[in-house]
């Protein structure tokens, strides 16, 4: 009974403090899926200036980025939120392969230790996450251990989830693939580098910001 | 490498295990000519590595699942990695493992997690 009561003040206190901060809103997935892309297109498209550097180097973003208090309107609505870019989650990180496009050694080593810690504080982050982006690339197979891990453990924490299957301005893009893999979610398909279906992606945001 | 009628074979290997290769006398002077015969530099042995993982799909299997023991990271070696996701979503202890029998452990971290958990 004391547990239940408890439960009740707790969630009650919760979504009383959730309802009068900005919402914030996570961009997950793997590396070179273009998570900073899509962030660049959202503060570009809403702020007019960029979030961060992009890279076809994997492991570009290694800190978690945050950008506060972009509002976007759509259809006589308006949504504000926080967005927070996290570096990609990986299981395995090796310098030798920062080294095959040229990096020094010493340089690529750093990167890999980097990396490593960017993982750790992106998936600490998520607890502070109200809504998630999973950004994957849509020419690659969606069924890999760290898309499922990531998708698994948003669903057991009950976050919100969208799915973006990025890269579709590419021939190899395939979005039925992603949705056949995660059936459970929504999956809106856009180039984030060019900007194509941007507008069915800020639909999509509204709807799953409630 | 056993010697034919050594005890070996029947109390088993050092590592406790009972199942021997069987190789020829005669088979394993020949390899062995073989292997001496072939002297490779580092450079070769490097290129023939690069070669061989060339062919392969993938080159380091980054596919593969990555289920560590107790520790949350693996260093392999300066810049190499492994993860466990699962350890890490799920909040346990965040220990390192640097090689066999070396851990580190970050208490703040863990015990941060704790009072999350509790």
């Amino acid at each position: 009974m004391i547990s239940l009561i408890k439960d009740f003040f707790s969630k009650f206190l919760k979504d009383l403090f959730k309802k009068k901060k900005h919402l914030r809103m996570g961009l997950y997935g793997p590396p070179n899926g273009g998570k900073t892309t899509l962030a660049n297109r959202i503060c570009k498209d809403w702020l007019g200036e960029e979030m961060g550097a992009v890279s076809s180097i994997a492991h570009e973003t290694r800190e978690i980025q945050i950008k506060e208090q972009i509002n976007i309107k759509s259809k006589g609505k308006e949504l504000t939120f926080n967005l927070i870019d996290t570096p990609g989650i990986a299981t395995k990180i090796d310098y030798e392969e920062f080294m095959k496009v040229g990096m020094v050694e010493k340089k690529a080593k750093e990167r890999a230790k980097e990396a490593t810690k960017g993982v750790i504080d992106a998936i600490k982050w998520l607890d502070d996450m109200d809504i998630v982006i999973i950004v994957l690339d849509s020419t690659l197979d969606p069924y890999s251990q760290v898309n499922i891990t990531i998708i698994g453990n948003l669903q057991a924490r009950e976050i919100p989830v969208l799915i973006v299957a990025n890269k579709i301005d590419l021939k190899k893009a395939n979005i039925k693939r992603i949705e056949a893999a995660f059936p459970q979610y929504d999956v809106v398909g856009i180039s984030a580098k060019y900007g194509k279906n941007a507008d069915e992606f800020y639909e999509a945001l509204f709807v799953l910001a409630g | 490498m056993y010697a034919d009628g050594s005890t070996d074979l029947l109390k088993g290997c050092a590592c406790g295990a009972k199942l021997f290769f069987f190789i020829r006398k005669e088979k394993l002077e020949e390899q062995q000519k073989l292997a001496e015969s072939i002297k490779l530099s580092q450079e070769e042995k490097i290129q023939m590595e690069q070669d061989v993982l060339g062919m392969l799909t993938s080159r380091m299997d980054y596919d593969a699942p990555v289920v560590l023991d107790l520790e949350a990271v693996r260093v392999l070696r300066p810049g190499q990695y492994e993860l466990d996701l699962v350890h890490l979503f799920q909040g346990q202890p965040l220990i390192y493992r640097l090689e066999e029998g070396k851990y580190v452990i970050d208490l703040a971290e863990s015990f941060q997690q704790l009072r999350k958990n509790v």
